[in-house]
């Protein structure tokens, strides 16, 4: 695992994109936190912190999108594994090296507040807690990225992949609020996104069985669960895409809340993804 | 110490490695030869664990490479078709990153380092960008890695691609230098290759294991023609007088002389007969000295023509032939007549594969 972070941890340092990384994402903070703390005098860091979460939409993807894709294309993957590695060690070892990259700018950010401390009292508390915030929702974003680039061997697929997705969880709230609530929606909503389900499965796998017996039991399942009880189902679709909004939950945190529910949603989020990613490269072998 | 049993892939409808079974023993070199997309790659990524068969097992030193896959990467060090360098890292950066990753002792790393660039002569390029390196540079460096930690088994996938002469003969040579102490198997679509370095050759056709055997085996059992090469000290109207008398000899050609006085020619039999005494006799009397005598022996490249191109399969190999032919072209012209008469035989086949296809 070492082997693989420092490798990696190297190649952002040699091909720039690390710099031009690191610069950009403190070139924009640099700008909010000129214009909102040191300009306006606002003392609260969290300000800044929550009107630039858009940001990752946008660079999460450029420091993610190589980390599988190109080890695919320069068929180097061979060499990793045919090594006596695990595909846990691998992934883990790419991503606390995008994770470092990620911290450096967290670090120099964690600095601003006490610049301002130098001009007046500053509310710490709040303030360090949105950067734990930003922080996780950051990691969180960086493990999406991370295994939508297994999926792929092409680096720009990789990139809009994960700019789409990204840019889906940040508008999902907005999204879910136009869709009516009532229970029979919800229920044909689930469906849909089942049998997409099943078609992408059927797409991946080639199985017909496997796909086909997952989308009877999905629907069947559904189907017995609504004809129990409808009001399970009501306000269902604001609820899940809630969950799947990785953004608002950012909300408490730029509030000044440390909101532990959020932390373990990042984190949990954090943990499907690094395990999802290692499958994509097990897959070889059960596929 | 491998054991490759039934082995099966399958991508979709189409059979990559049908039920293939063979197994090699310690310190031994096993050469996979075959046409292009007969299947070696997908057999050699199976082994090595870097993809799943869709049937049947591989066990390395008795483990099972799919149960236990940590466990047998570790016995294994791998070349692939394409060697797997990261471009933007030095010779020496990416050897230490392997050896990192094959878990090389941290005390013996560094001498291990510098044995193998040694051995693999990129001493000198060590601190060279691996992008700048020209392609036979590339595929020692990707030997380097496959050699690193000193596995038990060493698995190269076409190791001499793209290499000049000079370099092939070195890379044969480290080949055989490592197999005293560690199994070897290698892939190959050229002949020389392997009838150079292997102790046993298995070839594959269609994913199909088509024959198994020791190089020189495969010559003798399927390599006699019944020829015989001749030079003989005499007049050519009195040899061909001669040798016509001789029932068994079937067909007769006589070549240019090179030198006054000296007959050169070909004699064929039935595929069975052994006609050397009788012709040594016959010329004995006649008082014309044999000054060479040859039997002519089938190429290993014929041989490999001669399994894999029956009629029905003449479409898939055109690949591997026209290569074939390339590598025939430099074939020391003793067995160009023979190669002649079976090309010929081929392109015949080939007609009637097209019209058949009509």
């Amino acid at each position: 695992m070492l082997a693989i972070y420092k490798k990696e941890l190297r190649s952002y340092f040699t091909s720039m994109i690390g710099y031009v990384f690191i610069a950009f994402f403190l070139v924009i903070i640099g700008i909010y936190f000129f214009i909102y703390n040191l300009l306006f005098g606002l003392a609260n860091f969290e300000i800044s912190l929550n009107s630039i979460t858009f940001i990752f939409i946008l660079l999460v993807p450029v420091l993610t999108m190589r980390l599988m894709s190109e080890e695919k294309k320069q068929k180097t993957d061979q060499l990793l594994l045919t090594s006596p590695l695990s595909a846990g060690s691998i992934i883990m070892g790419k991503y606390l090296a995008v994770l470092t990259i990620f911290l450096i700018v967290i670090a120099i950010i964690s600095s601003y507040p006490l610049i301002m401390s130098l001009y007046g009292s500053v509310p710490f508390g709040s303030a360090y807690a949105s950067i734990i915030g930003f922080a996780l929702l950051g990691s969180a974003y960086l493990a999406m990225g991370l295994f939508i680039s297994s999926l792929t061997e092409s680096q720009v697929v990789a990139a809009v992949i994960s700019f789409i997705v990204f840019l889906f969880t940040a508008l999902m709230k907005g999204i879910a609020s136009v869709f009516p609530s009532d229970n029979k929606t919800a229920y044909l909503v689930f469906c849909g996104v089942i049998l997409l389900i099943c078609i992408v499965l059927y797409r991946m796998m080639q199985n017909l069985t496997v796909s086909s017996i997952f989308g009877v039991i999905g629907i069947g399942g559904l189907t017995v669960a609504y004809k129990l009880s409808p009001t399970l189902f009501d306000g269902s679709i604001v609820k899940v895409s809630e969950w799947l909004s990785v953004i608002s939950r950012f909300e408490n945190f730029s509030a000044g809340i440390l909101d532990i529910t959020a932390v373990s949603y990042y984190l949990s989020i954090i943990f499907l993804f690094i395990f999802l990613s290692a499958q994509v490269i097990k897959k070889r072998r059960w596929s | 110490m491998i054991e490759v049993k039934n082995l099966v892939k399958r991508y979709g409808d189409h059979v990559a490695v049908d039920h293939l079974s063979f197994a090699v023993d310690k310190g031994q070199i096993l050469g996979f030869l075959g046409p292009n997309g007969a299947g070696k790659s997908t057999t050699m990524n199976i082994i090595t664990g870097y993809m799943s068969a869709t049937e049947g097992t591989v066990r390395v030193n008795g483990i099972d490479v799919y149960e236990e896959p940590e466990e047998v990467k570790k016995m294994i060090g791998y070349l692939p078709e394409f060697p797997p360098l990261y471009p933007d890292m030095t010779v020496l950066e990416y050897l230490r990153f392997t050896a990192d990753i094959k878990k090389v002792d941290r005390k013996v790393k560094n001498q291990m380092i510098t044995d193998i660039m040694e051995a693999t002569r990129i001493t000198g390029m060590a601190n060279r960008l691996i992008k700048h390196l020209s392609k036979g540079y590339k595929q020692r460096v990707g030997l380097a890695q496959a050699i690193m930690g000193y596995p038990e088994v060493i698995i190269l996938d076409e190791p001499t691609v793209g290499l000049d002469p000079k370099q092939i003969i070195e890379i044969r040579e480290l080949i055989k230098e490592l197999s005293k102490n560690h199994t070897i198997i290698l892939s190959s679509h050229i002949m020389q290759e392997v009838s150079a370095v292997c102790d046993s050759v298995l070839i594959i056709d269609k994913g199909k294991l088509i024959l198994q055997d020791k190089p020189e085996n495969l010559s003798m059992r399927l390599g006699s023609t019944g020829g015989l090469k001749l030079s003989i000290k005499g007049n050519k109207e009195k040899v061909s007088e001669i040798l016509g008398k001789i029932e068994r000899i079937t067909n007769m050609e006589v070549q240019n002389a090179l030198e006054e006085g000296i007959v050169n020619l070909t004699v064929y039999c039935s595929e069975n007969e052994d006609i050397r005494e009788e012709v040594f006799y016959a010329m004995c009397k006649a008082n014309t000295p044999i000054l060479e005598m040859q039997s002519i022996r089938m190429s290993l490249e014929d041989i490999f023509l001669k399994v894999t191109n029956d009629p029905m399969q003449a479409q898939l190999e055109d690949d591997g032939k026209r290569d074939l032919e390339e590598d025939r072209e430099a074939n020391d012209t003793q067995e160009s007549e023979l190669t002649n008469t079976h090309k010929d035989d081929v392109e015949d086949k080939e007609a009637e594969q097209d019209a058949s296809d009509l």
